[in-house]
């Protein structure tokens, strides 16, 4: 997959690409005001002109006594204006009045007309004009003023203009890319802090009310991460400690035995016996490697669950056969209530029943009686093994399914396995989306097992 | 110890390991047991002799520290031999039994294993690999067992056995002379295939001594300690 442009990159461009916009867009508008302002300049002069010209020449005839007053009068009213053209026509076609400099009589153009006109050295803008005569017909009037100077002015404007607009843009992105930079700060931050967590250290979170808004959520998943993480290294550590604990018992005892075996000469049937004591404790050593595997293996989801309708009654009394002959050698009797259907993993529940059922056999007193009861309805089915016996007290209850938990830790030598029966059992149960719990009374211990009908999903 | 199978020819087996402890050991056990055992400490020593000798049975590693023992395993079958294979691992894992079993390979222990079972499931492929049994009674001594009626008798005598107690005597009569391992008969009888913390078979066992043995001389089942039980008589050993 090809990797996404950088963060910084990406910012950096949008915020560049918009800065250009908005200054060319600015620039744009600022050059067109300025030239719409000269030409209303241009046109207020024109336009006084325009009236000084239409006055002089209403009051033409009525001033005879100076014929060439209007020369003179149209004279007068062009100074003071920059470069001023006039042309004027009487209606009956002379020319009455033409400025000195450029020929303005090829002009034509309809009546209010204002145009610009360049001649070979100066731009001019134009006004057209016709004035009616005292005695008919039209005046027609040229008049032109010079807008050189601002030309010459919007030229050295529209540079200035153009330069600071580049500017702009280049400090706009630079700008632009520093805040991104800093807008990253926190970001780096908490990079920084989430790559100092080490495994012995999974306790520290990271604080969500001193990163931005933004980040808050960040925060809180990756805290939810290093908690989950922290609760499994947690269980594995002390897996682990407890492993190295149980494996220390039979390990001193068979270093024990065999030194002392060793420590003088003895006859056969002495060094047969300590390799048969060995050997029990070599099996029980093995045992508990493989239900410790089973159950490494159950946490991580490793054993795939291989899903059959399984008959529980059937299976249970297949149970039944195989712990009869032990049963009633402790005269303890097995009974069996109810009948149900499941979805599951046949071995691995078989499994489940019988350290269920080995335990509860374990513990009944003699001449009394193992009851399992099969419950089902809708949605689930209740799996109860119940057995009579001393009542299990409160704080011991909840903790029977820790592994290697024992209630009574001198028990751990007879033959009880190494107290991780319970703890398989649950991991089992747990894996087909079920749940386990122990109750105890004066009267009896029971085991209640509530396994879905339908989905067999893990839940975890 | 008598555990000696009177088959006709000694069968040869090549170990495959490369732990020296272990395999000196599984030589000298199955040597003990009776039969010509070659051992391989390295995954190139064992392909060259798997593919040189003439073997029965080979015995694998699948951790070993040239070539691994899924390789030497392919090999063999790319190359037509088909002598079976028992291999053995450390790790229990799904993946793994389903790898070597579609490799080709016959069967697998998880290491640590009781070395009956290793024996017990060593003779089972022994025979598969031989003539299938198809007998309609079976004897040890004055025990007999007639398959179709599922009835035992000693001396003549009827002896009423439930069906488990049957199929049981007929697992320890079937393999008569062999130690078996409590949880080779758990799995094999029961179909629990998981060891058990109890002592159901031991129980099992002294039940059906009470119905075989008790009343009669000569006594059949025996307890190999430390390993498991068998059915031998003092004539069928040697």
């Amino acid at each position: 997959m090809k990797r996404p442009i950088s963060l910084t990159y990406r910012l950096t461009l949008f915020f560049s690409i918009a800065a250009t916009v908005v200054f060319l867009a600015f620039g744009w508008l600022i050059e067109r005001s300025i030239n719409e302002h000269f030409a209303q300049e241009d046109i207020k002069e024109l336009k006084v002109i325009a009236q000084a010209v239409e006055r002089a020449l209403t009051t033409r005839h009525t001033n005879f006594n100076q014929p060439n007053s209007i020369q003179q009068r149209l004279d007068d009213i062009l100074i003071g204006h920059h470069g001023p053209l006039l042309y004027i026509k009487t209606p009956a076609g002379e020319i009455l009045y033409r400025s000195p400099g450029p020929d303005l009589s090829s002009i034509t153009a309809s009546q209010n007309d204002i145009q610009r006109w360049r001649d070979d050295h100066h731009s001019y803008r134009i006004l057209t004009q016709r004035f009616p005569a005292t005695n008919g017909g039209n005046y027609h009037v040229i008049i032109a003023v010079a807008i050189d100077f601002h030309l010459h002015f919007i030229q050295e404007f529209r540079h200035t203009l153009w330069l600071m607009v580049i500017l702009g843009i280049i400090i706009m992105s630079a700008l632009s890319w520093i805040a991104v930079q800093q807008g990253h700060r926190p970001l780096r931050n908490i990079v920084q802090q989430i790559s100092q967590t080490r495994a012995s250290q999974l306790n520290t979170r990271l604080n969500p009310d001193i990163v931005p808004a933004e980040l808050t959520e960040l925060a809180h998943t990756f805290n939810e991460l290093l908690q989950r993480m922290e609760e499994a290294f947690n269980r594995l550590s002390n897996f682990s400690a407890d492993i190295a604990h149980e494996l220390r018992t039979p390990v001193t005892n068979l270093m024990t035995q065999t030194q002392v075996a060793l420590s003088q000469a003895r006859n056969i049937e002495e060094y047969q016996e300590i390799l048969y004591s060995n050997i029990e404790e070599y099996e029980r050593m093995a045992q508990m490697i493989g239900d410790m595997l089973f159950l490494a293996k159950a946490d991580n989801n490793l054993s795939p669950l291989n899903t059959e309708k399984i008959d529980l009654r059937a299976e249970l009394l297949n149970l039944f056969d195989y712990y009869e002959a032990w049963a009633e050698e402790c005269r303890i009797s097995l009974r069996l209530e109810g009948d149900s259907h499941i979805q599951g993993d046949r071995l691995m529940l078989r499994r489940a029943f019988s350290n269920l059922l080995s335990n509860a056999i374990r513990h009944t007193p003699t001449e009394q009686a193992v009851a399992v009861q099969l419950e089902h309805s809708e949605n689930e089915t209740i799996i109860q093994v119940k057995n009579p016996g001393t009542a299990i007290p409160d704080e011991h209850l909840t903790k029977l399914f820790d592994r290697f938990y024992r209630i009574d830790p001198s028990r751990q030598r007879n033959g009880e396995g190494a107290g991780l029966g319970l703890a398989i059992v649950k991991s089992i149960i747990e894996a087909h989306g079920g749940t386990i719990q122990a109750h105890s009374n004066q009267q009896q211990t029971t085991f209640r097992i509530t396994l879905p009908n339908t989905s067999t999903a893990r839940n975890h | 110890m008598t555990d000696a199978v009177d088959y006709p020819i000694r069968m040869k087996i090549l170990i495959v390991e490369d732990e020296i402890k272990t395999g000196e050991y599984l030589k000298q056990g199955l040597g003990e047991a009776g039969f010509i055992v070659d051992l391989a400490h390295n995954g190139l020593d064992g392909h060259h002799l798997a593919m040189t000798g003439d073997y029965d049975l080979m015995i694998l590693d699948i951790m070993l520290p040239d070539v691994d023992g899924w390789r030497i395993l392919k090999s063999l079958r790319e190359a037509g031999k088909d002598v079976p294979v028992l291999f053995l691992t450390a790790r229990d894992s799904v993946d793994d039994r389903v790898k070597g079993l579609e490799l080709g390979a016959d069967d697998y222990l998880v290491k640590p294993f009781a070395f009956a079972e290793l024996l017990a499931r060593v003779r089972t492929l022994l025979r598969r690999s031989s003539v299938p049994a198809t007998e309609m009674s079976l004897r040890v001594a004055d025990l007999e067992l007639d398959l179709a009626r599922h009835r035992a008798s000693r001396n003549g005598k009827r002896i009423h056995l439930t069906a488990k107690e049957f199929s049981l005597l007929e697992l320890l009569v079937r393999r008569q002379g062999e130690v078996l391992p409590r949880s080779l008969i758990a799995s094999q009888v029961w179909d629990m295939n998981f060891d058990s913390d109890t002592n159901v078979i031991d129980v099992a066992i002294r039940r059906l001594r009470g119905k075989i043995d008790d009343d009669f001389e000569l006594k059949l089942i025996q307890t190999v300690r430390g390993m498991g039980y068998m059915i031998d008589t003092p004539d069928s050993s040697g």
